[in-house]
């Protein structure tokens, strides 16, 4: 009875839609029906995730008074003063640096950092070092930045007390206060945060490389830089591109640690593409700039998305 | 299918995109009048934005808010509390996405007159106008401020002024008086940092702070005429030489009364913690703040706490008896679902039983209410700062807000940059000027 059922429902779905020699639906049709399932999901991606995108294009187009409500179109005007405004090549520039350094730091120290702790004999050891090292970073970035916002401190931070300390008074200054320094100050701060974080993904990648190998290495005479070279780096490879990836594009969406120890300042010098987005919109009052800058971001994270996935697809690591 | 999915994916998505771009808008409002005749509905959920976010300042309105409710069980008061920082910001998200609150904090000069612009202020002429029962229950001058086009738009909570808090103790110690004159408190810093201590604290990581020193100078050295021309994007030209003459002025200030360079690594409030902790003998400060730099625990007593208008430079052509301050208050959204309930909680918060709690300690913010600046509850130096803002002839609105955000800006990242010793006060005025150039065009 149950299975009469079944078969005559599948024969009035197939007559309803059309059907083909054999009873089935065709299968274009077949597709196109069995879009329904996911158009709910596709419907709430467009909505959330690429209309916003498509909508920032169309802003980035328009000039607008969010006081007044007015909407001019100004066509590619906000992109051509992007290109003459010297403070987005200064945020530029920072942004970049913050991805070179970050990648030297967050990338490779952090590779190596776990390839030593790993490495270490005692799992007891490993653990402890793990744990170390991954504290910062669980403390909220907001959090950090007063906390060194404080270190940097000229008057009573500690940096420039434990220069004067030891004696090395020509090189203390305002570290935030300074246009010379203040990116650099936020980039190390960063540095500090993130850096357990990427060591711990490392060691997770090492721990699945098969023993077997680092044994076979040390019968044929390979020593612990050979073992590191030839087989941890290879066959960690695709967790090195996914943090090269996450380190680009989290330099070039870099906004609360710079906001909370500089605001982009002395004179617009610590600036990077999301403060100044961010002074543009709320401040200034320039949404249509400000959308401007944001397809910049979305084109420079994009591109290097991209290109690094392309990039690792090619060279999968499976054991 | 993987082909055709991608293929509607991108479909619905541009079409969304196009469609919501096509009906878009910010929904400005029309102007709308307060009807004094409009019976108070008391019920449902009242929502304010108040600047009162710190937390010595915060339970000011909570108090507030329980009390309203107490007296109207069917209302529900709803605070958002931001600092003075982080309101502007706060304001215009809330302004960008359409959901400003009923109630909302306001400056005066160019910010407010945003609000009027786009119709977003309900005016509030026929309730609180100077001939109604309670515009004459606040201090006519500050109604006075939130005037634009003949009409008024906003309730004035508190009066608010720049002054140098001075420690009178460490003046006395060094033989030194308050200063009379701009050269004698350049003066007066020499000795003062020859005793090892800092004259004046000055954090400057905002970058508003040098902004507020330099409204004062730029007050005392440039005609007021010409001050208020350049506030007005459409007419500013910032060519008078009173501006550079304000700024060599504030940075010799800078040089021999404070840390220099050092000062955009500091904020604001490390400043004003350095001055209370007896650690610095002056701090540039607001008159809301003086029972945070003398408060009974902190190490500069209330005795000890002195002030003084920034002295006026010799030869300045500006005038010498404006002050820099303006009042602040609240506007009331023209999109508010119960216009008549906003203007209920404003009336009672600008009572006079009320403001008397604002202008005494811990809050120490001088109200706007006839009467609610009581001499009996306030600290002196507070009742003191108001007698002299009463005799100023002219109150200076803060460069920050009373120009437009552009040039604005402008005078805050360049100003920053002068305090650093990276722009000259030339090359200051040429970045203003290209930003009100700038302006003018739009």
């Amino acid at each position: 009875m149950a299975v009469t059922g079944v078969n005559s429902g599948a024969v009035s779905y197939g007559a309803a839609t059309g059907q083909g020699a054999s009873g089935a639906p065709k299968p274009r049709l077949r597709n196109l029906l069995s879009f329904r399932w996911v158009a709910v999901a596709v419907i709430l991606i467009g909505w959330f995730v690429y209309y916003p995108i498509v909508d920032n294009f169309v802003v980035s187009t328009t000039d607008q008074d969010i006081f007044t409500g007015e909407v001019t179109n100004v066509g590619l005007a906000n992109y051509d003063r992007l290109l003459n405004d010297p403070i987005v090549w200064t945020s530029l520039w920072n942004n970049s640096l913050y991805a070179v350094i970050s990648i030297v730091f967050q990338v490779f120290g952090a590779f190596l950092l776990a390839a030593i702790i790993e490495g270490l004999g005692s799992e007891r050891l490993q653990r402890f070092w793990r744990a170390i090292y991954f504290v910062p970073s669980a403390i909220s970035i907001t959090v950090s930045g007063l906390l060194f916002y404080f270190i940097y401190q000229p008057e009573i931070g500690l940096l420039d007390a434990a220069l004067r300390s030891v004696g090395l008074d020509a090189l203390v200054k305002p570290w935030l206060g300074d246009p010379k320094t203040a990116i650099y100050a936020i980039i190390a701060m960063s540095q500090w945060q993130g850096f357990g974080y990427s060591t711990l993904l490392f060691a997770i990648a090492i721990q699945k490389i098969p023993r077997e190998l680092y044994d076979a290495a040390i019968i044929d005479g390979a020593g612990p830089l050979r073992r590191l070279w030839s087989i941890t780096f290879p066959l960690t490879r695709e967790m090195t591109g996914l943090m090269i990836i996450i380190t680009i594009t989290g330099a070039f969406q870099v906004f609360n640690e710079v906001m909370v120890m500089t605001a982009g300042g002395p004179n617009n010098s610590s600036q990077v593409l999301g403060t100044w987005l961010y002074q543009q919109g709320f401040i200034e009052n320039n949404f249509g700039y400000g959308a401007a800058i944001a397809a910049v971001i979305f084109v420079v994270t994009m591109v290097t998305g991209i290109a690094q996935l392309l990039y690792t697809r090619r060279r999968r690591v499976q054991f | 299918m993987k082909r055709s999915l991608h293929v509607v994916a991108v479909t619905v998505a541009a079409a969304t995109a196009l469609g919501f771009s096509a009906g878009k808008s910010y929904s400005a409002g029309k102007a709308v009048e307060a009807d004094p005749a409009a019976k108070v509905d008391y019920s449902g959920t009242l929502s304010v934005l108040t600047k009162f976010g710190l937390q010595q300042l915060s339970p000011y309105f909570v108090d507030l808010a329980k009390e309203y409710e107490k007296l109207h069980p069917g209302v529900k008061v709803e605070l958002i509390q931001e600092s003075d920082d982080s309101v502007k910001g706060k304001t215009k998200t809330l302004v960008a996405s359409n959901s400003l609150t009923d109630v909302y904090f306001s400056w005066t000069g160019s910010w407010g007159g945003n609000f009027v612009r786009g119709n977003r202020a309900v005016d509030l002429s026929k309730v609180i106008g100077p001939d109604t029962e309670w515009g004459k229950s606040l201090v006519p001058a500050a109604v006075q401020a939130f005037q634009y086009n003949g009409k008024y738009y906003g309730i004035p909570l508190y009066l608010d002024a720049k002054f140098m808090g001075y420690n009178k103790q460490i003046f006395s110690k060094l033989g030194l008086s308050a200063p009379n004159s701009f050269e004698q408190l350049l003066s007066n810093c020499d000795t003062i940092r020859k005793a090892g201590i800092v004259p004046i604290s000055l954090g400057n990581k905002e970058a508003w702070p040098v902004v507020h020193y330099v409204g004062q100078l730029l007050a005392y050295d440039v005609p007021r005429e010409t001050l208020e021309r350049d506030f007005n994007p459409k007419t500013a030209k910032f060519d008078d030489p009173g501006y550079v003459a304000a700024l060599k002025q504030f940075k010799e200030l800078a040089d021999r009364c404070t840390n220099g360079a050092t000062m955009n690594g500091e904020s604001y409030a490390s400043a004003l913690q350095a001055f209370s902790n007896a650690k610095s003998a002056m701090y540039y400060q607001e008159i809301i703040e003086f029972d945070q730099s003398a408060a009974p625990d902190s190490a500069l007593k209330q005795a000890d706490f002195g002030f003084f208008v920034l002295p006026v430079p010799e030869g300045a052509k500006g005038d010498a008896k404006a002050v820099e301050g303006a009042p602040e208050g609240y506007m009331i959204n023209t999109a508010s679902k119960n216009i008549p309930l906003a203007i209920d909680f404003m009336k009672f918060v600008t009572s006079k039983e009320h403001g008397q709690v604002l202008s005494a300690p811990p809050y120490g913010q001088p109200s706007a209410t006839v009467g609610g600046a009581s001499e009996k509850s306030m600290s002196p130096a507070v009742v003191e700062g108001l007698q002299v803002l009463k005799s100023a002839s002219y109150l200076m609105p803060w460069l920050d807000t009373a120009n437009s955000p552009r040039v604005a800006a402008a005078w805050l990242s360049s100003l920053q940059a002068l305090a650093g010793g990276s722009m000259t006060p030339e090359q200051v005025m040429d970045q203003v000027k290209e930003a009100a150039a700038a302006d003018a065009k739009k």
